[in-house]
């Protein structure tokens, strides 16, 4: 099976915000809420510019999974990290748990009403029956399940964000390190997503589930 | 000025709080190979606000790690040690209560009646004790229920269980807030530190024993429960509590993270604590349960458990009517 990721190439990533759009345009996201996010390093400094896409990294140790009191959170056999919108309390733990800022709410209102979370699915919906107007309603399109990749990485135009299986897009992004020189430790979020020593660490320490 | 405080502050205690579970930036190859920007990747981690061409409701990072360090705070520490704080505490109690028995009077009641608490106080600690037990029940809730709830109740019903324990947690708390304010003001003079404490630490409150220690209005046990529970842990769970409560006021996840740990230990330490005021209050004690609940106690009562103070308020002329039926329904509206 494969295990879904995304990858930002910041030496392709020109901030036209494109993934963005797209994203917002085919799940009629919420006013307000923004699945996905461009986020710019040293802007303004001349030469040293990085533009990155960001959105839920779909993480191997989610610590929304982990902080949700509720449970809401699974994944899928893909790897994709989903929430059942039906279920969550809108209790905000998962916003300040993500390293990424994925889940978002769409109120901010006094006495903690925020609603409920919403974050990427990587286009593959929720719960509720695959393609249903239920799941669209509340997740967006299901795209995964119509045998199609995350629209945001279809739509970039300069192909700097990639969407699908792991051992695919590191081959990808090896043969682009490759061609252009450097060494790869660019691939900034895979370690915090994923697992690398560092989080094997904190994990032997923390001890939660 | 304020709002400069306020940064210094948040830094400090993020230092403080956050710091304590840094981690180092892994070490990555770097210098001045072309192309490589671990440098910039590392600097990322620092927490310095980045540009986002729209405004979005998460903060200008990439990505936050304080994050994590907040997760293992709470998964970790604060659930588990916080649970075993409390089963323990109730075991202690229970202990306690096998070995002491319940605390009853000495002589035989006399029938006359003093008054301890008036109608404003008995109000406002009702106030505070039902919204106490509101926010312990709903705050445990969240915080347990994952792991001891659902597998009785199952996950569909936990969730509309948690949902409303959520908005009871946030609309009860500020009116525990503003009550408790009330009461810390309404009990601070008779709680300051007298004399006569001095004996009462010396013979532990006569817990034990079963010796009676002379005191004013309030002994030392309940001055420390009134310092350290009421007011430094009530002003610690509320005003954290206001800051989670109201997101609008330009808190960031951060100072949202703080609070809460702060919040979350704050909280599981006045509950431990409160089990033992509310055990003593009610089943531990006879007549204590009375006092709160008419206002009165009997004179033999108040001479056991609070001498320096009968003798003040029998010569002060408090005291009320000398039958007992005739003192209750007054004190019952």
């Amino acid at each position: 099976m494969a295990r879904m990721k995304f990858l930002c190439d910041t030496e392709r990533c020109i901030e036209c915000n494109g993934c963005v759009t797209a994203c917002k345009n085919e799940h009629e996201v919420p006013w307000g809420i923004q699945r996905r996010r461009v986020v710019t390093i040293n802007d303004g400094v001349i030469g040293q510019e990085k533009s990155m896409s960001v959105a839920c990294m779909h993480c191997s140790d989610a610590p929304c999974m982990a902080v949700c009191p509720v449970d809401v959170f699974y994944r899928t056999e893909d790897g994709v990290v989903l929430h059942d919108k039906d279920a969550c309390i809108g209790c905000g733990y998962c916003f300040y748990a993500c390293p990424f800022g994925a889940p978002q709410f769409p109120q901010t209102g006094t006495f903690g009403q925020r609603g409920k979370m919403d974050k990427c699915t990587f286009c593959a919906g929720g719960p509720e029956a695959d393609g249903s107007d239920a799941e669209f309603e509340k997740y967006g399109k299901n795209r995964l399940a119509e045998g199609k990749l995350p629209l945001c990485a279809e739509m970039c135009s300069t192909k700097a964000l990639l969407a699908g299986d792991g051992t695919a897009l590191a081959d990808i992004f090896r043969e682009r390190v490759v061609r252009r020189g450097g060494s790869g430790a660019e691939m900034i979020g895979w370690n915090t997503a994923y697992g690398g020593g560092e989080q094997k660490r904190q994990q032997t320490r923390g001890g939660d589930k | 000025m304020c709002a400069h405080l306020i940064v210094t502050l948040r830094a400090v205690l993020l230092a403080a709080v956050l710091g304590l579970g840094w981690i180092a930036a892994p070490a990555v190859a770097a210098g001045e190979q072309p192309g490589n920007n671990a440098d910039v990747y590392r600097a990322v981690r620092d927490g310095t606000a980045q540009s986002i061409t729209f405004t979005a409701p998460a903060d200008r990072m990439l990505i936050q790690s304080e994050g994590q360090t907040w997760r293992q705070w709470r998964n970790g520490p604060i659930t588990q040690i916080g649970g075993w704080v409390l089963a323990g505490v109730f075991v202690a109690l229970v202990l306690f209560r096998l070995i002491r028995g319940k605390i009853k009077l000495e002589g035989p009641p006399t029938g006359r009646l003093i008054q301890r608490f008036t109608t404003a106080e008995r109000m406002t600690h009702w106030t505070v004790a039902l919204s106490f037990t509101l926010l312990a029940l709903t705050g445990l809730t969240l915080l347990f229920g994952k792991h001891v709830v659902i597998p009785l109740i199952g996950y569909s019903a936990f969730s509309w269980l948690a949902a409303l324990a959520k908005n009871v947690h946030n609309f009860v708390g500020p009116l525990f807030f503003v009550a408790t304010l009330v009461m810390a003001a309404m009990f601070a003079r008779d709680n300051v530190w007298q004399a006569i404490d001095a004996l009462w630490i010396r013979k532990a409150g006569g817990l034990l024993s079963g010796e009676h220690v002379p005191s004013w209005r309030f002994n030392f046990g309940e001055k420390t429960w009134f310092w350290i529970g009421v007011v430094c842990l009530g002003l610690l769970v509320g005003i954290t509590g206001l800051v989670l409560d109201f997101p609008g006021y330009g808190q960031i996840r951060q100072d949202m993270q703080l609070a809460h740990i702060l919040h979350a230990s704050g909280a599981l330490v006045f509950m431990a604590l409160s089990l033992g005021h509310i055990y003593i209050g009610s089943i531990g004690m006879e007549g204590a349960l009375e006092s709160m609940k008419t206002g009165y106690v009997d004179e033999t009562w108040a001479k056991e458990h609070h001498e320096y103070w009968y003798r003040e308020a029998k010569n002060a002329g408090t005291a009320a009517p000398a039958a007992p039926t005739a003192a209750r329904p007054s004190a019952a509206h």
